[in-house]
């Protein structure tokens, strides 16, 4: 699977739709996915494994009377996919009619991509990403000698996406990726730090493991000697990882159509209603360049698109698939995903692609001169466990350090942030203008005023 | 099977490897999906693959792919030891693996109704019933969402020290998803059940039995105060007590998270909890959500004493940090499928029973917060944890009072386990997905346990 042929993927995904139709179904679509990893692991301060994982396959829908059945396989071969197929059809002819089932979608034009595919990450050998994975542990091990690096990887992946359905749609991408990540604690006498992550992922060949491994033990070094701090409302700001825990969490689940279509948003029936300050703006842009989930076409085969979400504070759209879409009478924002390692495995659930803030003048330097008495936060334990409808949180800030007089004053130990998200984006007084990309969100730091952290 | 599984491990020893070892995996999945009524998905699943792993000059080369084709798996072990190759290249200490004894054995799973013989159709109704049972309960139930899933697995073991294993394993598991909702407030509430018997379990824990349940929670929560935030003794079920022991606890008790740095380093044979507490990761529960026979190294399963009466015992290992603790393997190295490497994994753990009665563990508490069941929890090397919570009360002048409602919980671990003064005699135990970058079926349970002070998080 070094290189992929597309016309052998389309092949099967026709096979596939065929067999379903000739089955007596009404419609048939099938996506196939590829994804070749290759990694190399640290544990315990050294490089201890290389591995090679591989995962394709073929996820099959099959439609028959408004009801639909899916069925799966990894085994890529013609009696496997006829056997699946039919399998597909006997789960639709088992499952119930869903009225509000608004059929696959007709073939539509793609929009161009930009910087999503580097064929040099396609051949990358061991010998390179060891290389990468070394230079970020003896950057991380140079700097001090309490640092300990937990784990760590290099890793690159070469992916590939094929919708074929019974309307005519045929569509096939391919993109590749690369990533490091460190993971350290520092340790002094009887003190151990929380674990400090760094990371760079990029879509083509470019990224800085030295720095990362640079980073993540600076940051454990200034997360020893913590100190547990009163509780009281405090000026915060929050780093990028932090804010990606909390709006994945909260806000993100806000915007997502079946969530306002089952009630289960605080924001149903606000567009065109302020929700947040006039300081924020967002949007989710699927075709982004050098987007880490930017791809031609979402997982029902809907070209991606850049869908606004909040214009100075006020609410502007949701996140939409075919279905939510159908339902309210527009057209699909392109957000269907089949998410994780195996995306054959699933049918589509909506997700944000690239979630975008857009970012501020002030640099992160400027923006702690300018806080008094606050918190940094960088990263968040529990944010898993907010109320996905409400927004409410509860949670714990580490690595976290106090602000004092515009200057990091030291690491705090185990405080707890707790409010909703729309009070934190109501609340927002500045933006820096350091973007970042992690996973499905591209933000500045944030700086939010009278966040309420309870210390002790 | 047996023999392209010797041809692929002897291919591994041929080109110089010290450890080889192939897992071979055939998998097959049902899983359901109901959103408030409607059937959203059906889905059926049959997948078969490989892994090999290898360990050359002290470093892993491991390889995955989606065939049980020998040819493939022969070129998968040159490539693995390719890379185990690269790695050693920077290996400082090399990895050695502590002994197993050699294995031949064959575990089959024969349910009283297995889940491959029951019909989608009588799947779909056990979740339509569950959902009808739902709504029906309160008008203020806005939502339901179940997720139903079934896997049938056989696994195929051979490694260079000739351990041969073929093991079936049969995992169900529902999850039920309910929100209520009145004026402004939205509430929530999950249930997650999970089995290695067969459909037979709906029997007894019935569809209508569930759905009452969970909707029950969700429409209690209306009523439920906001908490107050800051330092308070609190009684933490068995539910709660159980993800303490597998979040806060458990996983700094994973060797490969010790050695990491983890607070538990150098504490091997020392006190670090009340003397009321020990704590076991067991495997060999009968039935349990975290209970197998032989792990993905071939290793027995076993019940291993984690704490006893406040003092650490054991870590959990698998042979390679068993080696290094020069000690023997527990039996925890578990991959999630095929696709995996295997890593150390927690099974069923729990903290043992004590002798206070409900009455007693309250009595003395002037106010403090009882704490019932869990929406999810997260630990830190460092000791931190947090457990966000679906269900808690107050309790008032030794009494259970008021319901209060999206309350978390936090501390360090090893501090709130010294600081625990009281042991309840019930026992239950529950079932968990535990996620490490790979998923896990697991059991997590005890008592209601007293501890004299967490840090609460305030209501919003």
């Amino acid at each position: 699977m070094v290189e992929l042929k597309s016309e052998e993927l389309v092949h099967f995904g026709k096979k596939a739709v065929d067999t379903v139709m000739r089955k007596g179904a009404d419609e048939a679509e099938a996506f196939l996915s590829g994804i070749l990893n290759t990694s190399v692991n640290i544990e315990r301060g050294q490089i201890t494994k290389n591995m090679r994982k591989i995962g394709q396959g073929l996820g099959i829908r099959a439609v028959y009377k408004k009801a639909v059945g899916f069925s799966y396989t990894n085994i890529l071969d013609d009696n496997s996919v006829i056997k699946t197929a039919a399998q597909a059809f006997q789960s639709a002819k088992a499952s119930k009619a869903d009225k509000d089932w608004p059929g696959f979608p007709t073939p539509k034009k793609y929009g161009a991509t930009k910087g999503t595919y580097d064929k040099r990450l396609a051949t990358i050998s061991s010998n390179e990403l060891v290389n990468i994975a070394s230079n970020m542990l003896k950057e991380a091990t140079s700097h001090d000698k309490r640092v300990f690096a937990a784990f760590g990887t290099a890793e690159t992946q070469l992916a590939y996406r094929v919708v074929v359905n019974s309307c005519g749609l045929e569509a096939f991408d391919k993109g590749t990726s690369i990533g490091c990540s460190l993971g350290t604690v520092a340790r002094q006498a009887n003190e151990v730090t929380p674990i400090c992550m760094e990371f760079n992922a990029e879509r083509v060949y470019k990224i800085d493991s030295s720095w990362v491994g640079k980073e993540a033990a600076k940051q454990a070094v200034s997360a020893l000697k913590a100190k547990k701090i009163d509780s009281g409302d405090f000026t915060v700001i929050f780093g990028q990882m932090a804010l990606l825990e909390l709006l994945y969490y909260t806000f993100i689940n806000s915007v997502k159509a079946d969530q306002v279509q089952r009630e289960q948003s605080a924001l149903k029936g606000k567009i065109g209603q302020k929700v947040a300050s006039d300081l924020i703006t967002i949007y989710d842009d699927g075709l982004m360049a050098n987007g880490l989930q930017t791809w031609k076409f979402d997982d029902e085969g809907i070209p991606r698109r850049k869908t606004p979400i909040l214009e100075k504070g006020v609410l502007q759209h949701y996140l939409y698939d075919c279905y939510t879409a159908k339902k309210d009478k527009i057209e699909s924002t392109g957000n269907a995903l089949r998410g994780g390692q195996n995306p054959y495995k699933s049918t589509p659930i909506i997700q944000a692609t690239n979630f975008t803030i857009n970012p501020g003048n002030k640099s992160p330097d400027s923006l702690i001169e300018e806080v008094d008495n606050g918190v940094l936060v960088y990263g968040f334990q529990g944010a898993h466990s907010s109320n996905p409808s409400t927004g409410e949180f509860s949670v714990v800030a580490t690595p976290a350090w106090k602000i004092e007089r515009g200057k990091i004053a030291y690491p705090i130990k185990a405080a707890m942030l707790v409010g909703t998200i729309f009070d934190v984006l109501n609340n927002v007084s500045a933006l820096g203008n350091n973007i970042r990309k992690i996973e499905q969100i591209v933000t500045p730091w944030v700086c939010a005023e009278n966040i309420r952290v309870v210390g002790k | 099977m047996r023999d392209d599984l010797a041809k692929v491990v002897d291919a591994g020893q041929g080109l110089g490897a010290e450890y080889t070892e192939v897992r071979m995996q055939k998998l097959f999945n049902t899983t359901l999906t109901v959103k408030d009524s409607r059937v959203e998905s059906v889905k059926e699943g049959n997948e078969n693959g490989a892994a090999v792993r290898v360990l050359v000059n002290g470093a892993w080369g491991f390889a995955s792919l989606g065939t049980l084709e020998r040819q493939s798996l022969t070129n998968a072990v040159a490539e693995a030891c390719k890379m185990a190759k690269a790695a050693s290249l920077h290996v400082k200490t090399p990895v050695k693996l502590a002994d197993s004894k050699t294995v031949e054995a064959k575990v089959t799973v024969k349910p009283k109704k297995d889940p491959k013989e029951v019909s989608v159709e009588k799947k779909i109704d056990l979740l339509l019933t569950e959902d009808k049972n739902v709504f029906d309960y309160d008008t203020r139930v806005k939502s339901c969402t179940i997720n139903y899933m079934d896997i049938a697995a056989t696994d195929y073991f051979m490694n260079s020290d000739r351990t041969y294993i073929e093991q079936d394993k049969l995992y169900l598991y529902l999850l039920s998803y309910t929100t209520a909702k009145e004026a402004d407030k939205l509430t929530f509430s999950h249930d997650l059940l999970g089995y290695t018997s067969g459909f037979e379990a709906f029997d007894t824990e019935t569809p209508e039995v569930i759905g009452r349940r969970v909707a029950k929670r969700a429409v209690d929560q209306l009523k439920a105060e906001k908490p107050k935030g800051g330092t308070f003794p609190a009684v933490i079920g068995p539910k709660v007590i159980g993800i303490f022991a597998h979040e806060a606890f458990g996983h700094l008790a994973e060797a490969d998270l010790t050695l990491s740095g983890s607070v538990l380093t150098d504490k091997l044979g020392k006190r670090v909890a009340s003397e009321k507490v020990t704590i076991y990761d067991d495997g060999t529960l009968e039935g349990a959500f975290g209970s197998f026979r032989y792990d993905d190294e071939g290793v027995p399963v076993q019940k291993t004493t984690l704490i006893k009466n406040g003092e650490i015992v054991s870590l959990m290992h698998n042979r390679e940090t068993a080696h290094k603790f020069g000690t023997k393997p527990t039996g925890n190295a578990r991959a999630e499928d095929f696709r995996y490497e295997p890593i150390i994994r927690m099974r069923n753990t729990y903290l043992t029973r004590g002798d206070y009665s409900f009455k007693e563990l309250f009595e003395d508490i002037k106010f403090g917060y009882y704490i019932k069941d869990y929406r999810g929890g997260q630990a830190n090397l460092d000791g931190t944890f947090q457990v966000g919570v679906q269900e808690a009360y107050e309790i008032v002048n030794g009494e259970l009072g008021t319901p209060v409602r999206n309350l978390s919980f936090s501390g360090n671990t090893l501090e709130t386990l010294h600081k625990v003064d009281a042991i309840g005699k019930n026992f239950e135990l529950s079932v968990g997905i535990c996620g490490k970058g790979q998923r896990a079926p697991v059991g997590a349970g005890g008592p209601d346990v007293r501890v004299q002070e967490v840090l609460i998080g305030g209501g919003a």
